[in-house]
Parts: structure tokens; C-alpha cells; sequence
């Protein structure tokens, strides 16, 4: 069974559940708001502080909607057939990142440019940005996922889904948002961006046994 | 070999034998430790009286590291050889881990004030420890989180597992980056850069704080399986 029938499933659950993609880039556009009302409108000092501002609020809202690509699965019993029918762990945990790499992530490549211009930033700083968006997520959003099926158990205390994957996420954190020194194509770019990419190359081995380790947990 | 004594009733007497000497030795080490910090040993020639808050910190930081590190080793047994004494020492171990780490974070704090001018600084070092209290965290409350203790085991073994990738960043994290925190002054590969009358007392401490480790662990461990042994015997009386 391969893995691009499970995207295409996915795909068609996420446009039918159109109604969640709005909700997130929603969360996304007003947290943004709430933060800038917090730091000021002063453009200088929202300057030094729109990126963090900008990641912090992506993990937030990753977290929370990676429950609900999983959990409706889960209650369905999807989850269980899905493996009953054959497909291997790996491919229902690489079809779920995917999926919402492309219908979460990929909305902010338009939003972050138009909101760009309410925090007066540059060109470089906002391909740089997108650059790190792009490279860093599917680590993001894979540890978010693993987070998601260790707490999908849970009914209550939701939290502790916060709790156990913040740590996770400090090292992605420190290397992507550092330094935007506007200067393109610096050393210091090229090699943060192969940082980001070595990141990934860790997570996905690790992620991928862990949660097939977890699926068998669940299914048991 | 490790599989013969895995086993709980004999990790029980086993236990049983350890620890009167356990209190002993750590009674001995704890008080001449002490002696040692505090009135044989001299205060160094920068920072003065304070340098005494090392007996403490050092050997707390140091412990930090290890029990998560043994929590690991736990977690791998639990998930590859299914022991159930590795599921009960992991959820023995996390707490004395959270305490080691919240002691070091709590006197390097009160350490720094003198020293740096600051309670707290955003450095590598001390942001890393901080890190790892929230994945001690993570573990305590996983592995309650669940109705179904074993449940609860195996997910705690896994995440502990995971995070064990934070190990080697908080212990090269001096080396790595340049913070205010100070490289290692003991290393396994060269000579020690602290004078000997400091790395005795130093030792002792450690000593005792090994001791006061495994004597709380063997009592979690065995409260746990006395627990587990009850909570069978319950669902048996209600069946």
C-alpha cells in the first residue's frame, strides 16, 4: 500500500474540513494582533520582535491543530484500520505531516508577506523568514504529531501535550530565529539552514520508530 | 545477568540487604563531606566564601544528568526487554531527577548573584538544565496521566528515550557556545583544573549524594511494587 493514497485521503478529509484551515490562519492573524497590542505600536521595537513573535505563535497553533488530524482517526477508528488494511505506520505518520505541511504551513507564505507590511519588514529578512518556515516546520510539525499520539489517550489535562513537546522544540527555536542580520546568503544563513536541515534529518528517523511504537500502543 | 536481578521480589531482597550500609555510607560521606566543605577546605581567591555553594551545585548538576540518563537506560529495557522493574524505576527515578535539578538551577542562582551580579542569566548551560526539568516534567505527569498504569510506562519510557538527545547539549553546551557559565574544570580525558583540596571535598560530596540517591530509589521502587502488589490483589477481589 503506498503512502500517496494516504495523502490523497488526507487531502480530501482537510478539504472537507475546511472549516479547521480557517480557524488556524484566523489563530495565526490574531494572535499577531494581540501580541503587536502587547509590545506596542512603536514599528522599531516591533521590528527586533516580529519573528520570535511569529514562530512562537505557529508552534502554538501546530499544537493545537495536530489533535485534530489525529483525534477524529482515533475516535473513528480509522487509525486501527488504516493499519488492519496494511499501510505501515511510517506512511499514516509521513501522510499526516505532509498534509498538514501543505494545508497549514503553505497558507503563510501568503499571509506572512501581507502581514510583512504592518511591521515594516524588509525584503531579505522576509525570505529569510519564509526560507526557515519552510526548512524548519516539517521538524515542528513532526514532533507536534508524536506529541499528539502520546496524549491522544488523555481525556483530560490537555496540557500536558504543551508540556512534553516544548522542550523539543527549544533547540529549532534558538537556530531560527536567531540572528536576522539582513544579510542574504551570509555564512551564518547558509549555515543555520543546514542546521535546520540536520534537525530534520535527526527527526524524522526518530519520530517515525516513535510513533509507529506508539501507534501499537494505541491499537493494542 | 542484569535479567536475574530485573526481577522484583528479588530487586526486594536484594534492596533489603543494601540498604542499612547505603544509610550508613552515606551518613559517613554526608557529615565528613560537610567537614570537608566547610572547614577544610579554602575559599577561593576570587569569588571567596561562595565557592562553598560548589559542594552543593556540582554534585546536584551532576546527578541531574546521570538519573536522566538512567531513566533512559530504563526506558530502553522497558520498551526492548519489557521489564516491568525498568516501567516502576523510571517513574522512582523522575522525581529525585526534577528535585536534583531544580536544587542545581535553585543554588546556581544563588551562586550567581555574587558571582555574575545576576540570579539568572539566558546562557546555554543553565537554559539546557532548565530544559531538562521540563522533560523531567513531561515524564512525571505522562506516566500519571493514564488510568492504565502500564500505559502510562511505556509512553514515559519513550519519551524519555527521546529526550535524551538534551543530554549532550547541556554538557558541551559550555564548549559549544560561548557562555558565562565555565567550561568543565573535571574532565574524564585531562587533568583536573581545581586544586586538590577543593576536588576532595568535592568527591565526598558527590559520594554521599550517589548514596542519598540510591537509598530514596530503592524506597520509591519498593513503595511502587508493594503498590502494584496491592492494586492486583484489589482488581483480583473485585473480580
Amino acid at each position: 500500500m503506498n503512502t500517496l493514497t494516504l495523502i490523497k485521503r488526507e487531502i480530501k478529509l482537510s478539504i472537507r474540513n475546511f472549516g479547521l484551515i480557517l480557524s488556524y490562519s484566523s489563530f495565526f492573524l490574531l494572535s499577531l494582533l494581540i501580541f503587536t497590542f502587547g509590545v506596542g505600536p512603536d514599528l522599531k521595537q516591533l521590528n527586533t520582535v516580529y519573528i520570535p513573535i511569529i514562530w512562537v505563535i505557529m508552534l502554538f497553533a501546530i499544537i493545537l491543530v495536530s489533535d485534530n488530524f489525529l483525534l477524529s482517526d482515533f475516535q473513528d477508528g480509522s487509525l486501527k484500520e488504516l493499519q488492519f488494511l496494511g499501510y505501515s505506520e511510517e506512511s499514516i505518520i509521513i501522510s499526516k505531516t505532509v498534509v498538514m505541511y501543505l494545508v497549514l504551513i503553505t497558507p503563510h507564505f501568503f499571509l506572512i508577506p501581507i502581514f510583512s507590511i504592518f511591521y515594516n519588514m524588509n525584503f531579505n529578512d522576509l525570505f529569510q523568514l519564509s526560507l526557515d518556515i519552510f526548512i524548519g516546520m516539517p521538524s515542528l510539525i513532526l514532533i507536534s504529531l508524536i506529541a499528539s499520539l502520546l496524549t491522544i489517550q488523555i481525556k483530560r489535562n490537555k496540557v500536558l501535550q504543551f508540556i512534553i513537546i516544548m522542550p523539543f522544540y527549544v533547540p529549532i527555536i534558538v537556530f531560527t530565529t536567531s540572528n536576522y542580520d539582513g544579510i542574504l546568503y551570509s555564512s551564518f544563513e547558509l549555515n543555520k539552514i543546514l542546521i535546520l536541515i540536520g534537525f530534520f534529518l535527526i527527526t524524522l528517523p526518530i519520530t517515525l520508530l516513535l510513533g509507529k511504537l506508539i501507534l501499537n500502543e494505541i491499537n493494542k | 545477568m542484569i535479567f536475574k536481578f530485573a526481577n522484583p521480589n528479588k530487586f526486594l531482597r536484594i534492596s533489603k540487604f543494601l540498604f542499612p550500609y547505603f544509610n550508613v555510607f552515606f551518613l559517613i560521606s554526608f557529615v565528613y563531606g560537610l567537614y570537608l566543605s566547610f572547614f577544610n577546605s579554602p575559599p577561593d581567591y576570587l569569588q571567596g566564601e561562595t565557592v562553598r555553594i560548589m559542594y552543593i551545585h556540582v554534585p546536584c548538576a551532576w546527578f541531574s544528568l546521570m538519573l536522566y540518563s538512567s531513566i533512559a537506560i530504563c526506558g530502553f529495557f522497558s520498551l526492548v526487554f519489557r521489564h516491568t522493574l525498568a516501567d516502576i524505576a523510571i517513574r522512582a527515578i523522575a522525581p529525585l531527577g526534577a528535585c536534583f535539578t531544580i536544587a542545581t538551577l535553585i543554588t546556581g542562582s544563588i551562586w550567581g548573584k555574587p558571582t555574575w551580579g545576576t540570579w539568572w542569566v539566558w546562557d546555554a548551560r543553565l537554559t539546557s538544565e532548565l530544559v531538562l526539568l521540563f522533560l523531567y516534567v513531561g515524564i512525571i505527569s505522562l506516566s500519571n496521566a493514564f488510568e492504565n498504569k502500564s500505559k502510562g510506562d511505556k509512553y514515559a519510557a519513550m519519551l524519555s528515550l527521546v529526550g535524551i538527545i538534551n543530554l549532550p547539549i547541556i554538557k558541551w553546551s559550555v564548549d559549544w557556545w560561548n557562555t558565562l557559565h565555565q567550561p568543565a574544570s573535571i574532565s574524564k580525558f585531562s587533568s583536573p583544573s581545581i586544586d586538590t583540596v577543593m576536588l576532595i571535598p568535592l568527591f565526598v560530596m558527590t559520594l554521599s549524594f550517589l548514596f542519598l540517591s540510591l537509598n530514596i530509589i530503592i524506597i520509591r521502587i519498593k513503595s511502587e511494587i508493594l503498590q502494584r502488589k496491592i492494586d492486583i490483589l484489589n482488581s483480583s477481589k473485585i473480580n
